[in-house]
């Protein structure tokens, strides 16, 4: 496994579901926090495909790519939420939100990683959590110490800011000038709103329990058994997991989820993913430049476990009757634009691209 | 366990903070002094169970309050915690580790296989053999892969109706590879009369009387335990005269948990929490 994972470990949640942070952060739920205030969204775009409610934000992922130079990037995964729509994989949208590739130097928050929240400084004072802004770049030849620092950094300033802001963010204008005020639209259905923050998976920390505690049942199985002169336990060969409910396949998904039991998504650009069940959908080719999709990111289920945890008492609630086991999504590998102005990259617009998932479903259900 | 179940299933949903561990997930951030205190975090992650498919959450919210729900409708259990939670005096006893061997160009390959049985001795039991490079990780695996095949075991009488049922309810023969056993009812008293690996079986399922016999190259005891197995599993599906009545059908647990049609359908109505909890 040469691609690394990034794991979408859960944050705090937030106090309002509806509240409004900006295009950096990371979150499940909540309102989709566009880029600028007006899109130019086709609205056929944010409705469901089969009822034509409108569709609720589940996950907004801040995911730049820096092989391809991309700075600005965001994914938005998007559901219809009525309680029947749900379970159909048609009910489902991504949007891929960019700015073009432009020439100009971006404001450096992609290299320097101490002042990351260089963007994020003018909404601290209205942000309740932004620590996590701070370490959204999935780069391998990283410096993970300045990370670190930066995390401790970020930590320290928000809890701080927090304490001192909280009485008054409810009447802070927004100073951001890019962000045009708008009066909450209460008529949005909105899924429970809580962030997240990054962790690199370490996977091979198996060998790691401590070899010379390996030695020592094994001798005292061995002896246990010796006595038994008769019983040679002979021609034993290798042999696959197997059980009675799960296939090879879901053991291993099982055995990646249980070495981290809170991972919401798993994020590797280009990567594999980690899938549930052998049949996987093909992805296709792009439909704006032709070229093929790959895999960037997928949902996984302790996601819809605290999202149906934190509707209970609610009724009529879409994750209820959510069975999948993983959402799989797949984007253009050229991260194309699709409409630039007279075709030339121009830094100044956003361009809203739809992508591909694929539903594994709970097949017992 | 119903009430562990609910309680749990409470407490994450009321109180907002309960993310709030978040913060301190986040101070711990720096990789330099991830080695030493990541087993221990470990730990306290291993109990908090996030159950993964849609059985799993039903039950860890209390909804299912006995296995036997389960097996009724045959519904995959594909999560061992599902097992814990609701078998709740299982225990479990490795039964050999034996080497496998694998010839590569570099040499011999060796790795673990752990023949592990997990029963309550009250009719539940599981075989489960995994293959590893380490033996604790393939005891470990065994485990949970003998805690997802728990089946139960059904125990009748040999003759007279008194007491609790002590042996198989018929004769039943079971196979794997080349070895067959048949277990044969057995008065009361006469204790398992089988050889010693697949004793064990027997005992953890909770059969106390019963008379076995073997066929074929038992000396592959892997063959043999698992063909041991495979007859207790067939004990339930043996049809007596118990069960010639109609069956009358009971709604899955899915069905009977979905809110899907039970409610009129109005708009969404989620509000955020009056209050704010500080994490």
């Amino acid at each position: 496994m040469a691609e690394e994972v990034h794991l979408g470990l859960p944050g705090p949640w937030a106090a309002d579901y509806r509240e409004k942070a900006d295009h950096y952060t990371t979150k499940i739920g909540g309102v989709p926090d566009w880029p600028t205030g007006d899109m130019g969204i086709k609205p056929e775009m944010l409705q469901c495909s089969l009822c034509g409610t409108k569709l609720c934000l589940v996950a907004q992922v801040y995911a730049p790519v820096v092989k391809l130079n991309i700075e600005e990037r965001i994914i938005y995964v998007l559901v219809c939420p009525t309680p029947e729509c749900g379970p159909r994989p048609q009910s489902w949208k991504v949007l891929r939100v960019q700015k073009c590739r432009n020439v100009e130097q971006t404001e450096g928050d992609g290299d320097e990683l101490g002042q990351g929240t260089g963007p994020s400084s003018t909404s601290v004072p209205e942000e309740q959590i932004d620590k996590n802004k701070s370490h959204d770049i999935n780069d391998d030849d990283f410096d993970l110490d300045a990370l670190a620092e930066a995390l401790e950094q970020a930590a320290t300033l928000a809890s701080n800011s927090k304490k001192k802001n909280k009485s008054k963010c409810a009447n802070a204008p927004i100073e951001r000038p890019v962000l045009k005020e708008k009066p909450a639209d209460l008529s949005i259905p909105v899924l429970p709103c809580f962030y997240i923050y990054y962790d690199k998976e370490q996977y091979r920390v198996k060998g790691a329990v401590g070899s010379s505690s390996n030695e020592f049942p094994l001798d005292k199985e061995m002896t246990d058994t010796g006595n038994y002169e008769e019983e040679k336990w002979d021609g034993e060969k290798y042999e696959y997991d197997k059980a009675i409910g799960a296939d090879r396949t879901f053991l291993k998904f099982k055995k990646r989820l249980d070495a981290y039991p809170e991972q919401c998504f798993r994020y590797s650009y280009g990567g594999k993913p980690l899938l549930a069940a052998t049949k996987v959908q093909d992805a296709g080719t792009c439909r704006f430049c032709g070229s093929p999709r790959q895999y960037e990111l997928q949902l996984m289920s302790p996601l819809l476990y605290f999202l149906h945890e934190a509707g209970k008492g609610s009724s009529n609630y879409g994750p209820s009757n959510w069975t999948w086991l993983t959402l799989i999504v797949y984007t253009c590998s050229k991260s194309c634009c699709p409409s630039s102005c007279g075709g030339r990259p121009c830094g100044c617009c956003w361009d809203v691209a739809e992508e591909e998932i694929t539903i594994q479903e709970d097949e017992a259900v | 366990m119903a009430d562990r179940g609910g309680e749990r299933g409470g407490e994450r949903g009321g109180e907002r903070g309960g993310f709030g561990r978040g913060f301190g997930r986040g101070g711990r951030g720096d990789r330099g002094g991830r080695r030493g205190g990541r087993r221990g975090g470990r730990q306290q992650e291993e109990e908090k169970w996030v159950p993964v498919t849609k059985l799993g959450r039903l039950v860890r919210e209390g909804k299912i309050h006995k296995i036997e729900e389960i097996y009724l409708h045959s519904l995959p259990v594909k999560e061992h915690q599902i097992i814990e939670l609701l078998v709740p005096g299982l225990k479990d006893e490795v039964m050999k580790i034996t080497p496998v061997q694998k010839q590569t160009r570099a040499g011999q390959r060796t790795r673990f296989k752990a023949f592990v049985v997990v029963g309550d001795c009250d009719g539940h039991v599981g075989l489960g053999v995994k293959c590893a490079k380490e033996v604790a990780t393939a005891i470990r695996g065994a485990i949970i892969l003998a805690k997802l095949s728990v089946v139960p075991v059904r125990r009748g009488y040999w003759g007279n109706k008194i007491g609790q049922p002590h042996t198989v309810p018929c004769k039943v023969t079971g196979k794997c590879g080349s070895v067959t056993v048949r277990m044969v009812p057995a008065p009361r008293g006469s204790g398992i009369v089988a050889a010693r690996v697949p004793k064990k079986v027997l005992q953890f399922a909770g059969i106390e009387d019963v008379f076995t016999s073997s066929r074929g190259s038992t000396k592959t005891l892997g063959n043999f335990v698992k063909a041991t197995f495979d007859c207790l599993m067939k004990t339930y599906g043996f049809l007596t005269p118990e069960f010639w009545d109609e069956t009358r059908y009971v709604k899955t647990p899915f069905q009977e948990f979905t809110d899907l049609l039970a409610k009129p359908t109005k708009g969404l109505v989620i509000e955020a929490p009056v209050e704010t909890v500080e994490a």
